[in-house]
């Protein structure tokens, strides 16, 4: 899981770095159970103000996909749905109007996004594929510095 | 002196700020509130009035007219206690040329009341900084490095950084953020302030949180980092014919281009978008100005 912001987004940082994480998750790139960069030297690497990523964490901590294990640092939490289906739903249907929303503004028609969506599926399915089938290298991770430095 | 220092909720306060060089006004009713432990960016082009404005919060300038609080102190009169409590980084370092790094460091360290020894041998080691070279044969980076150090090794509440990364290296000048984050930042998490003026926004981008855009001595805007990205954006529409010449009342700015418009849109950019659409354009993009081009747009 390597990190990327990008300040011409619009979206607030720290958000950024709560999606990116996610993502990961969703994608096989971090697996339950693996450490996530202490906020030092993550913040340092990406030039982030020290409080930002911070919150970042704190926010995915209140959301049940992290946990900080005192001592040791933060973990992606190994099942982590511990939403109710409906919230589950709501969640992902305000993400999803974000993203109609953005493909009205690029003219990208409905067919065409649909079709996007089914590809994006695919592209992620595959990647966690690929990843649980490596999932035997612990350790190959590209993180620049996992040691906790709390 | 310990009153409030716990429950300090701003660390700098300026209202109403004059100064003058003779006749020549540099700061005109200048306003300026920094919130305890924000990392807060003053922004402004060459003689905007930046240093003269930190100059007068370390009472090396005597304001003309309004206040200046710093921690809560009147730095007038409280000049030892505030300076105990602050570590000032300015763009040119001087430090006596015939004495060696150590001596320079075990110097600027009588000074100060507490001293982290950890945080200085962990820096001087990450800058490969040769302790025995006097400082006179030093670069300006590591003079900046030097100075870094002796500024946060008595890990000071409010860290003053003057153009503090103008005319180093890209190495150096990265070196210095992270520094400032990693040995700075981590020490107090939340509480330590830092207030940095600069015209190299790009660089600091990640690092603030709010900022104020100065100009000719005066405060012309103060946003969030956050909420600047998100009212500033750059519309790009492209026409199969030549751009329709419509006026755009909420745009601060339009260029054209053949078939091509570009706008800059300060908060209305949903208005324009939808305007734009109903001219049928061939493709409609938009994304955030970054905090240097904000700072472009609106200096213009």
């Amino acid at each position: 899981m390597l990190l990327q912001i990008n300040f011409k987004s619009g979206k607030p940082v720290y958000l950024q770095v709560v999606d990116q994480v996610k993502a990961a998750a969703a994608a096989g790139g971090l697996q339950a159970g693996e450490p996530l960069p202490s906020i030092r030297p993550l913040a340092e690497e990406l030039r982030l103000n020290r409080n930002t990523v911070a919150k970042a964490y704190t926010e995915l901590e209140s959301q049940g996909i992290i946990e900080t294990i005192p001592g040791k640092g933060c973990f992606l939490k190994p099942n982590q749905s511990p939403l109710r289906k409906e919230v589950r739903r709501k969640l992902l249907i305000e993400e999803i109007d974000q993203a109609v929303v953005k493909a009205h503004h690029l003219q990208v028609p409905a067919g065409e996004f649909l079709e996007l969506v089914r590809e994006r599926l695919e592209v992620m399915d595959e990647k966690r594929r690929a990843s649980e089938r490596n999932s035997g290298q612990t350790g190959a991770l590209p993180f620049r510095s996992t040691t906790d430095r709390h | 002196m310990n009153t409030d220092m716990n429950q300090l909720e701003t660390a700098i306060e300026i209202n109403g700020l004059t100064y003058a060089y003779g006749r020549a006004e540099a700061v005109h009713e200048f306003n300026l509130t920094v919130p305890a432990g924000r990392c807060y960016g003053l922004f402004g082009r060459n003689g905007a009035g930046k240093t003269t404005a930190m100059k007068c919060l370390l009472n090396l300038l005597r304001p003309c007219g309004g206040t200046v609080r710093v921690l809560g102190l009147d730095p007038a009169k409280a000049e030892v206690e505030v300076k105990r409590r602050l570590a000032y980084v300015p763009d040119a370092v001087a430090f006596y040329p015939w004495m060696t790094v150590r001596e320079t460091l075990d110097y600027l360290a009588s000074f100060r009341a507490h001293w982290n020894r950890e945080i200085e041998r962990d820096l001087a080691g990450r800058f490969r900084l040769d302790a025995g070279q006097p400082t006179g044969a030093l670069s300006k980076g590591q003079r900046t490095q030097v100075a870094l150090i002796a500024a946060i090794c008595p890990e000071p509440e409010l860290l003053l950084l003057d153009e503090p990364t103008s005319g180093l290296d890209p190495i150096v000048r990265r070196e210095f953020i992270e520094t400032v984050i990693g040995a700075y930042q981590e020490g107090d998490p939340g509480k330590r302030t830092i207030l940095v003026s600069t015209h190299l926004i790009a660089e600091f981008e990640g690092l603030i949180d709010e900022f104020t855009l100065m100009d000719r001595g005066r405060n012309v805007l103060t946003l969030g980092a956050d909420q600047a990205r998100e009212r500033y954006q750059k519309i790009r529409a492209r026409f199969p014919q030549a751009a329709p010449a419509v006026e755009f009342k909420e745009a601060m700015d339009v260029r054209r281009n053949g078939r091509e418009l570009e706008l800059i849109a300060n908060g209305g950019g949903a208005g324009i978008l939808e305007q734009l659409r109903g001219l049928g354009p061939e493709s409609l993009t938009s994304e955030a100005l970054t905090l240097e081009e904000v700072f472009v747009a609106t200096l213009k």
